[in-house]
């Protein structure tokens, strides 16, 4: 079937229109916040987030069947104060020509928001604590700097939460969470401490849950009064069926896949309004839709076409949401991209295969709406049907960037190795870009990104910045008095070491934040244990509560350049050391020569093992060093090289590097392979990728590839490509993912944005509208090698 | 043990010679002087290098080399239904190398293909052919003078081997055929020549398939790194509308087309 008439219209206005920054949320939360001074805080979030469910303008668009949104546009971005509102008070003006990912915003707005949301909030959001309580060396190397990132865990609403959909949510409804809190509070006694701090916390429970149900009541009555004004019988019967479905949902369990699909909605929308979060995922979609479809199927309520054009209108409402960030974020999370993950595929936990009419749905959903969200993510196992993986690959021959392509017992054996039980870990789910995450788990899963070609960097640098000169890291010695590869490797270490340290002090003081202000009351609700245990995500309510994550940024950059120095310094002395050093410093003008040979030396992505074993061992430093580490809840610290965006940010900061690499250019993502420098076939790629011991880094790994389209233009092409991903997952790769749009289509694109608004490509973990990146992330996805070979 | 045999290239991920995902091995050595060959590095079987970049691009290798090259990507075989495919130059040239190679990897259990002119020796070949899952035997042009006049030799032997291949199948069993016609703009693309070769086809190989490739000019850059003239103008590629022309010529003849793209 083609796409419907509904669901075209929808698409066209997402394509054409600027998100708008929408300040209804914040006002209700400020005016909210005045009146419950001195409360518990979990009680004051609670509340703030019952009132905005009472406040909100409600508002169903044109044509939709699946409503409710987070203010007065269609296509939202929406502040949160309580987190950070210095840069958003920096900034605001830049917002709507800011390069990448801007926003629509009025002067009456910013005035308004500067006269009565802000001073509110002087003084008392995340941001403020944060940087009040930490210290000057630590700003120094970790705040905005590109070396060490943590801000999206102190200026942003965290996220990083699934939904259980299965054993909460779904069976339950909003009202079945009510009662349950209550009942649990009869059973508690306020005159013990330990239960007073129970109290409150179903109290706040009882708030989330009336909000949401006030949410639905709300819709409900607003579909009635615009029935009764429709002119158009056929849309008023829709608006009818709107108001019915609402004046049940979210209170009760949904009954029928439609049912489903708004309830699904409405959680999504509770999430945004509570944090504005990053990876609030849907998780295992066609596990939980599926029996609700099949129930309807089987009594002729419903056929395939119509749950299609209800998931696709779900499809416009994920992306219409606009996750609202600094531009330093932007830079790293560039299109948009609010990472609202949703899974299909893989195995169900008694290993059968877990496809279903709803894993295929997703997927040609996707195809036919070409949104950047949901972030699609496909599990792969080894006997995987041949139909899904064409599924798959068919979409990937698209160029669309989508799906996310994922090794079934990789991502198993990554939770296994935190300690879930082996049914949890069977379970997984896809979150944000690449984490193999739960929807019994609270964990921090993009926490801090870290730089292993900064710290090679500050070895190499007498612990300065190259460009700027400063001092932000640990003193070393001249570096043209090394006298070994070992003492190299030593200095890099001892400045690695350093990033880590600061990591883990950035991140403990933002836990620390958050445990006294950063009550997550909504989340909470959707985790099964945090209600039985009587205690918010903070206070470590979840089943599962895992240490923060670092991902490494720059892994190949960094391999690829010790490998010089130890070929050409130190093996074939063609160079001495204090001429890479020069070379660097003068970004390697006027040593083209000597670039040349370094350029020439072995490359990681190539299935060299000579630089391959120097990456595996940087990575397993990272594993060794972050995980010794233990956070504010006594949890070790967890790696992952998983990307996002953070290449270009973080390599914008650094100066020349020996491999070759001028000043300022991007650096690498994941365990992806220096952007051209993997000139051999992409099985080579692969098999580089995968000498990084995957299922240690717990928190994901990333690769991406890009592969000329006319491999995967035929069905022949596309079994290769399957073919592939099993062989990458065989040898114990986790994640893939590729562009397939040829580098003539998107220098059209950029000389022509207008006619290619809706092309997608894949940035990294993630996809995003070409148009909506900069150009410098245009340029350096062209950039990327594509692989050609026959 | 110890055998050394020229080789001009080992291409892995090669995804147009034969099933899955391949490793295409191109051994050096050809009877024939095809005027638009496109890898002239392997018409003989000596070593030779990039005039331009000092690149190797034919040299002496142990086969033991070879094989622990094309066992490397093993694992995508096992996936894709890929393997090795032989090709060259004329990789029967080399015949006791590829003897050795072909027995070594049909006791690997990888599947094997090989690209040939067709211009060998029947019995000195034919045990190497039957350890084959697929044969690409190429048949240039029917017309023996015309051949003769545009690759060097007669086209009588290609034809006797074409004739031959049906011996190989003992029960079904044998290796898949599909001989192959590189249409050449202005030599061979005329429709006596491509409906006379299926028929052919069709009478003496009964259960093969034709595939029908284009001529392109690529090789052209590899004249020039061996400091070779290449001047033909004359050589036309045909179009897409053209070869599908063709190729329904073939079919008409009761020939399926066979497709590797």
């Amino acid at each position: 079937m083609a796409i419907t008439e509904r669901v075209e219209k929808i698409r066209q206005n997402y394509v054409d229109t600027k998100p708008h920054i929408s300040y209804e949320r914040a006002w209700i939360y400020t005016k909210s916040f005045q009146k419950t001074e001195g409360q518990p805080n979990i009680l004051r979030v609670a509340q703030a987030f019952n009132d905005t469910c009472n406040e909100l303008s409600v508002n169903i668009w044109e044509g939709e069947l699946v409503v409710g949104t987070s203010g007065e546009y269609r296509k939202c971005a929406i502040l949160t104060p309580e987190f950070g509102w210095l840069w958003i008070d920096e900034e605001i003006e830049t917002f709507p020509e800011r390069g990448q990912d801007p926003y629509d915003v009025t002067e009456e707005q910013i005035e308004f928001i500067r006269k009565n949301i802000f001073p509110y909030w002087k003084g008392r959001s995340i941001e403020e604590a944060f940087l009040a309580r930490t210290s000057e060396a630590t700003k120094k190397i970790g705040v905005d700097t590109g070396f060490l990132d943590t801000d999206s865990k102190w200026r942003n609403g965290i996220g990083e939460i699934s939904a259980d959909y299965i054993d909460v949510l779904l069976p339950k409804g909003y009202g079945g969470l009510k009662a349950e809190a209550l009942a649990y509070m009869e059973e508690l006694d306020e005159a013990i401490p330990a239960e007073k701090e129970k109290i409150d916390f179903y109290r706040s429970m009882v708030l989330i849950a009336d909000g949401m149900i006030t949410l639905g009541r709300r819709y409900s009555d607003k579909a009635s009064e615009m029935a009764a004004e429709e002119k158009d019988p056929a849309r008023r019967a829709e608006l009818e069926e709107i108001a019915d479905i609402c004046s049940r949902i979210p209170e009760q369990s949904p009954k029928t896949f439609r049912e489903t699909v708004q309830f699904v909605w409405f959680v999504q929308l509770g999430g945004i309004i509570a944090e504005n979060p990053l990876a609030w995922n849907p998780g295992r979609f066609d596990q939980y839709m599926y029996p609700y479809y099949k129930a309807d199927l089987d009594a002729g309520l419903i056929d395939y076409d119509t749950a299609l054009e209800l998931v696709e209108c779900l499809w416009l409402k994920y992306s219409e949401w606009a996750w609202t960030i600094s531009k330093n974020t932007a830079s790293f999370f560039a299109g948009y991209t609010n990472f609202e993950n949703l899974t299909v595929g893989g195995t169900k936990v008694d290993g059968s295969d877990a496809t279903n009419d709803i894993s295929y749905m997703a997927i040609q959903a996707t195809r036919e709406c070409m949104t950047h969200q949901p972030t699609l993510s496909c599990r792969i196992h080894p006997d995987c049907p041949p139909e899904f993986m064409e599924a798959v690959t068919e979409l990937v021959s698209t160029g669309c960037g989508f799906p996310a392509i994922h090794g079934d017992r990789t991502g198993y054996q990554m939770l296994s190795n935190l300690g879930y039980e082996p049914n949890d870990a069977r379970d997984w789910n896809n979150c944000g870009c690449v984490v193999p995450h739960s929807r019994k788990t609270f964990e921090w899963t993009s926490a801090a990104s870290i730089s292993f070609a900064a710290a090679l960097e500050f070895a190499l640098n007498r612990g300065c910045s190259r460009l700027s000169g400063d001092q932000v890291s640990l003193p070393e010695k001249d570096p043209k008095t090394f006298e070994s590869m070992d003492e190299i490797y030593e200095a890099w270490k001892k400045q690695f070491r350093y990033l880590v340290k600061q990591g883990v002090i950035s991140l403990c003081t933002a836990q620390q934040i958050h445990k006294e202000i950063g009550h997550r009351p909504f989340m909470s609700a959707c985790n099964e244990y945090c209600m039985k245990n009587g205690r918010d995500l903070v206070d470590g309510g979840a089943k599962y509560n895992i240490g923060p994550v670092f991902t490494g940024v720059g892994l190949s950059v960094t391999a690829n350049s010790f490998a010089v120095i130890q070929k050409l310094v130190f093996e074939e002395k063609k160079c001495t050391l204090a001429d890479i050093i020069d070379a660097i410093d003068n970004n390697w003008e006027g040593y083209e020569e000597l670039r040349e040979l370094a350029l020439d030396c072995p490359k990681y992505g190539n299935d060299i093992d000579y630089v391959d074993s120097i990456a595996r061992e940087l990575a397993d430093f990272f594993y060794d060093e972050v995980t010794k580490y233990d956070d504010i809840y006594g949890n070790h610290f967890v790696t992952a090289f998983m990307g996002i965006s953070n290449y270009l940010p973080t390599g914008k900061v650094l100066g020349a590097t020996p491999e070759g690499r001028h000043a300022r250019d991007p650096i690498n993502e994941g365990v992806s392979p220096y952007t051209g420098s993997d000139k051999d076939t992409c099985l080579s790629a692969l098999r580089s990728a995968a000498k990084v011991k995957h299922d240690i880094h717990s928190g994901g790994t990333l690769l991406n590839l890009r592969l000329n389209h006319d491999l995967v233009a035929t069905k022949r092409g596309r079994a290769n490509l399957g073919a592939m991903l099993q062989s990458y997952f065989a040898l114990g790769g986790f994640h893939v993912q590729f562009n397939t749009i040829s580098n003539k289509v998107l220098a059209d694109a950029q000389a022509h944005p207008e006619k290619y608004k809706s092309l997608l490509v894949r940035v990294a973990g993630y996809s995003a509208q070409f148009v909506n990146l900069s150009k410098e992330m245009q340029d350096s996805i062209m950039a990327r090698n594509a692989h050609t070979e026959f | 043990m110890g055998i050394k045999g020229y080789v001009m290239n080992i291409q892995p991920f090669s995804v147009n010679d034969g099933d899955g995902i391949r490793t295409t091995v191109f051994l050096a050595g050809c009877p024939l002087r095809c005027s638009w060959c496109s890898n002239p590095e392997g018409m003989t079987m000596e070593e030779k290098v990039n005039a331009e970049t000092g690149e190797s691009m034919v040299s002496l290798m142990d086969a033991d080399e070879v094989l622990a090259k094309v066992q490397k990507h093993r694992l995508f075989y096992a996936y894709s239904g890929g393997g090795i495919t032989f090709s060259g130059g004329e990789p029967t040239m080399q015949t006791e190398f590829l003897d050795y190679l072909s027995a070594e990897i049909y006791d690997r259990g990888y599947s094997m293909a090989i690209e040939t002119s067709g211009m060998f020796d029947w019995d000195r070949v034919a045990h190497i052919l039957g350890r084959m899952d697929l044969i690409f035997m190429d048949l240039k042009i029917m017309d023996d003078a015309k051949h003769l006049k545009y690759t060097g030799v007669s086209n009588k032997q290609i034809l006797e081997n074409i004739a031959r291949i049906k011996s190989l199948s003992t029960d079904e069993q044998g290796p898949e055929v599909v001989i192959r016609i590189p249409v050449v703009g202005g030599v061979n693309d005329d429709e006596d020549n491509i409906r006379s070769s299926a028929a052919y086809v069709k009478e003496h190989v009964p259960g093969a398939r034709m595939e029908l490739l284009p001529y392109h000019n690529f090789g052209t850059i590899k004249y020039k790194a061996l400091d070779l003239p290449y001047e033909h103008p004359e050589f036309r590629t045909p179009g897409r509308a053209e070869m599908e022309r063709l190729r329904q010529i073939v079919r008409e003849e009761g020939v399926e087309i066979a497709d590797y793209r």
